[in-house]
């Protein structure tokens, strides 16, 4: 049968970076296309393109064997093609019948919205999908995100798509929920719809999909039946042969750990964690986002509560109420989202730089120092090769990487014993990017216990004495040494359980 | 859910309730209020009140706000009290003073879309410099004396109820048929939903935000001229604080004001609680200034109310 879609050498380029090179892509009807791949290999920039909210520098787009320009989300959807991100664009006031038709409303002749017909519609189509009728006269806002899905399906199906393209839907689903997607995928296949699924979840692909993408670096590596492949060559193809120069540091692993964390739990985000951290030495923590690795840093920090199990700091058990007291007793965590949670963008670089330690830099009526404030800006400056005009300087003027650079000033100032770093070269330029490597690897030279939290391999793989893998809220993997190697973290993170993990035994009632 | 739960679960409900009771207690406490010359006065007072409000509603479920209609109602006083005096005819007063309004709104709007300035910020602006507008056109004189004949708009009667309520029932009827069955209409909810979903969906952000601060201008601009008709007397500071008391009525009636959701007649029956309460004060010979605090305090009641319920849903 002929393809519903093609692309055809498609190309993008954001700021001089190339995200896609040459990607072909062939959809047909009534197929499951399964579209796998690393953080940053191109998946969702060719889905974006795909329903209309890119466009492509080079490469040609035919759909129903016309040539297609997609130049908008609305006309994607009006031609026929829909996608149902991870995060529904949903309206939480409006009844589910308004979120399928609203912008596309069944009017009477006068222009009229017809209500009731709109009502019948939405009862045909929740008929056909499963989708208990009851829901129809909800508020979007009431419904779980689960069945807001399945509502976005039925809207899809409104516009009648032929095309439907599904971002990681199960990542926010129940696995009872997952189950009857997966039943709807079927009968969506049945009637003829092409569907583009991804998922980092590799047993989800072999359950439901009848071909699978497989992209790395911007470029199709692999495009198969799924008959053809099994696990292993897709997890092969998805890491490739990285070349990753690794960073050696002098640091000396403490013989005693600094943080040891037991059977560590908090419902619905994390389960029975434990691990050792040391001075001296690099841990990384690997894993998908979301699997948990964010939350058990900001456990550890102090800014959650965890349900079960203990966390030892330097031999003594710590209860921590905030994170200004694992601040004050050593730990330090550097947020993923430095704008929002670790910078004062309007605020000079020398204040950023000194915050943490005011009470260090003013005088005995609590009144700033400015010379000193500006003596340990001026250091932290030279010392991490900041690249700023003065010390004045509103640090939003600051690129991302340099920004980066004042949040580790603010933390080392406090001297941790622990920092936990999470996501810290986001965003950042490729030459900065190794800096700040290089500053990791000294502070663990210094003696810090670092913990480093990436979704990218090569920085985990390039920094890490000893990774821990994360797998929905689980540890799957412990690598050391010779050990650390994309395709084991990659199997790990989609859930394969590999060896030198300690697997605690599962308990009922997980989600 | 049973029909029935939610029709007591919302707002309006809660509302109404309160109109009831309040209306026994001044009823009983008071010798006047039930009287017919009475109700005739508070509903006369009401009508400007829940004519703004329709427009009022919709800024407010757009995720706006609109602290102007106090000056706009202002200027619209001069333009008409201006005709009026030299007797032109009414269909040309009516034009200029909804024009006047619609102006000032679309100002207002055009700002707001395309200038992306804060709807607070914009129309505190607008506010002050519509009442500067307002004083340089009076020149601290006032205008009185109009003839009683060409101001039935504010005077007029018909089965005992005053005739600019009337108008407001029928506009209430008319926009509130608009926003459940025009695409338009749905557009403004759409908005206040999630502005990102409506323009994937088609919606014209910009044209929604034009229509509804256009549309409160305008109708700012009509109780204007019902109020001019009501007095026969225009002054430098007609309208002050009329912004008060429709946001009031809005934020008491259900609309949220985070934009979202919201019917114009729960606006209505904020618009009638907040009549009734300051009817009822002067009644009771409670100092107006108790009434500013009442007011006040009711507007942050219901926000608040409304805010901690509101964290269930999303």
């Amino acid at each position: 049968m002929a393809n519903i879609l093609e692309c055809r050498g498609i190309s993008k380029s954001f700021g001089g970076v190339r995200a896609l090179n040459k990607v072909d892509f062939f959809l047909r009807p009534g197929e499951v296309h399964a579209l796998v791949g690393e953080n940053g290999a191109g998946k969702s920039t060719l889905i974006r393109i795909i329903s209309g909210a890119l466009m492509p520098d080079q490469g040609e787009i035919y759909y129903q064997e016309q040539k297609t320009e997609i130049t908008s989300p609305r006309l994607a959807q009006e031609i026929g093609i829909s996608a149902v991100y991870q995060d529904p664009l949903v309206y939480p006031y409006l009844s589910v019948v308004e979120n399928i038709f609203l912008g596309r409303e069944i009017r009477n002749r006068r222009g009229n919205i017809n209500w009731r017909q709109e009502e019948e519609k939405t009862r045909e189509l929740f008929d056909w999908l499963g989708i208990s009728p009851q829901f129809v006269h909800h508020l979007m806002g009431e419904l779980s995100v689960g069945v807001q899905q399945l509502v976005l399906i039925a809207k899809a199906l409104a516009y009648d798509a032929r095309v439907i393209i599904f971002d990681e839907p199960t990542a926010i689903l129940t696995e009872h929920e997952a189950e009857k997607l997966f039943e709807i995928i079927a009968r969506l296949k049945e009637r003829g719809v092409g569907i583009i699924y991804i998922s980092h979840r590799l047993e989800e692909i072999f359950q439901i999909a009848d071909w699978v993408t497989i992209m790395r670096d911007g470029q199709v590596v692999g495009d198969f039946p799924l008959s053809e492949v099994d696990r292993d060559k897709i997890v092969k193809l998805m890491a490739g042969r990285l070349l990753v120069e690794e960073i050696e540091h002098a640091g000396q692993k403490s013989r005693e750990p600094v943080l040891v964390v037991k059977d560590l739990t908090e419902k619905g985000r994390f389960y029975q964690v434990s691990f050792e951290a040391y001075q001296g030495e690099i841990l990384g923590f690997s894993g998908l986002v979301g699997s948990g690795r964010t939350d058990v840093a900001q456990a550890i920090f102090g800014v959650s509560k965890p349900d079960s199990g203990e966390i030892y700091y330097q031999g003594k058990k710590l209860e921590l109420n905030s994170s200004e007291e694992a601040m004050r007793l050593g730990i330090a965590y550097l947020p993923e989202d430095r704008k929002t949670q670790g910078l004062f963008p309007i605020l000079s670089t020398s204040y950023n730089i000194t915050v943490t330690v005011l009470n260090r830099i003013s005088n005995y009526l609590g009144i700033i120092d400015r010379n000193r404030e500006r003596e340990v800006a001026e250091r932290r400056i030279k010392e991490l090769a900041i690249r700023t005009p003065g010390l004045e300087t509103q640090v939003f003027n600051l690129s991302g990487g340099n920004q980066q650079k004042v949040v580790l000033a603010k933390w080392l100032e406090v001297n941790p014993q622990v920092l936990i770093l999470d996501e810290p070269t986001r965003g950042i330029d490729v030459a900065t990017k190794a800096e700040v490597h290089r500053i990791i690897a000294r502070l663990a030279e210094e003696g810090m216990a670092v913990i480093i939290i990436s979704s990218e391999l090569p920085e985990i793989i390039k920094l890490s004495d000893r990774v821990l893998v994360m797998h929905e809220g689980r540890i799957t993997g412990v690598f050391e040494g010779e050990a650390i190697t994309s395709e084991n973290l990659i199997r790990a993170a989609t859930g394969e359980r590999m060896t030198g993990a300690n697997f605690p035994k599962i308990e009922e009632g997980l989600p | 859910m049973n029909t029935w739960v939610r029709i007591v679960r919302r707002r309006e409900f809660t509302v109404f309730i309160l109109i009831v009771i309040l209306s026994i207690i001044f009823a009983v406490s008071t010798d006047r209020f039930l009287s017919i010359s009475n109700i005739s006065n508070l509903l006369s007072q009401l009508a400007g009140v829940a004519i703004a409000a329709i427009g009022m509603t919709m800024v407010i479920i757009t995720g706006g706000i609109d602290v102007s209609v106090g000056s706009t109602l202002g200027l619209a006083c001069v333009v008409s009290g201006s005709l009026l005096m030299i007797q032109a005819p009414f269909l040309l007063v009516l034009l200029a003073t909804l024009g006047t309004g619609l102006a000032v709104g679309l100002l207002n709007g055009v700002i707001v879309a395309y200038g992306r300035v804060p709807p607070i910020i914009t129309t505190l602006g607008m506010m002050n410099m519509v009442r500067a507008l307002v004083f340089q056109a009076l020149g601290g004189r006032w205008i009185s004396g109009i003839p009683p004949e060409v101001r039935t708009i504010g005077l007029g009667k018909w089965l005992q109820i005053p005739l600019a309520m009337w108008v407001a029932g029928a506009l209430i009827v008319v926009f509130s048929y608009f926003l459940s069955y025009r695409p338009l209409g749905r557009s403004v909810y759409a908005v206040g939903n999630n502005p990102e979903a409506a323009r994937v969906s088609g919606v014209n952000l910009k044209t929604t935000l034009l229509f509804v601060y256009g549309l409160t201008g305008a109708l700012a601009g009509f109780a204007g001229l019902i109020n001019v008709g009501r007095t026969g007397i225009v002054q430098t500071n007609n309208g002050m604080g009329f912004e008060l008391d429709v946001i009031a009525a809005v934020v008491l009636g259900g609309t949220s004001i985070l934009g979202g959701r919201g019917t114009i007649v729960g606006s209505l029956l904020g618009a009638l609680l907040v009549a009734i309460i300051k009817n009822g004060m002067i009644l009771l010979n409670i100092p107006a200034l108790t009434e500013g605090v009442i007011i006040g305090a009711l507007i942050i009641i219901s926000v608040l109310i409304d805010l901690v319920r509101g964290r269930g849903v999303r």
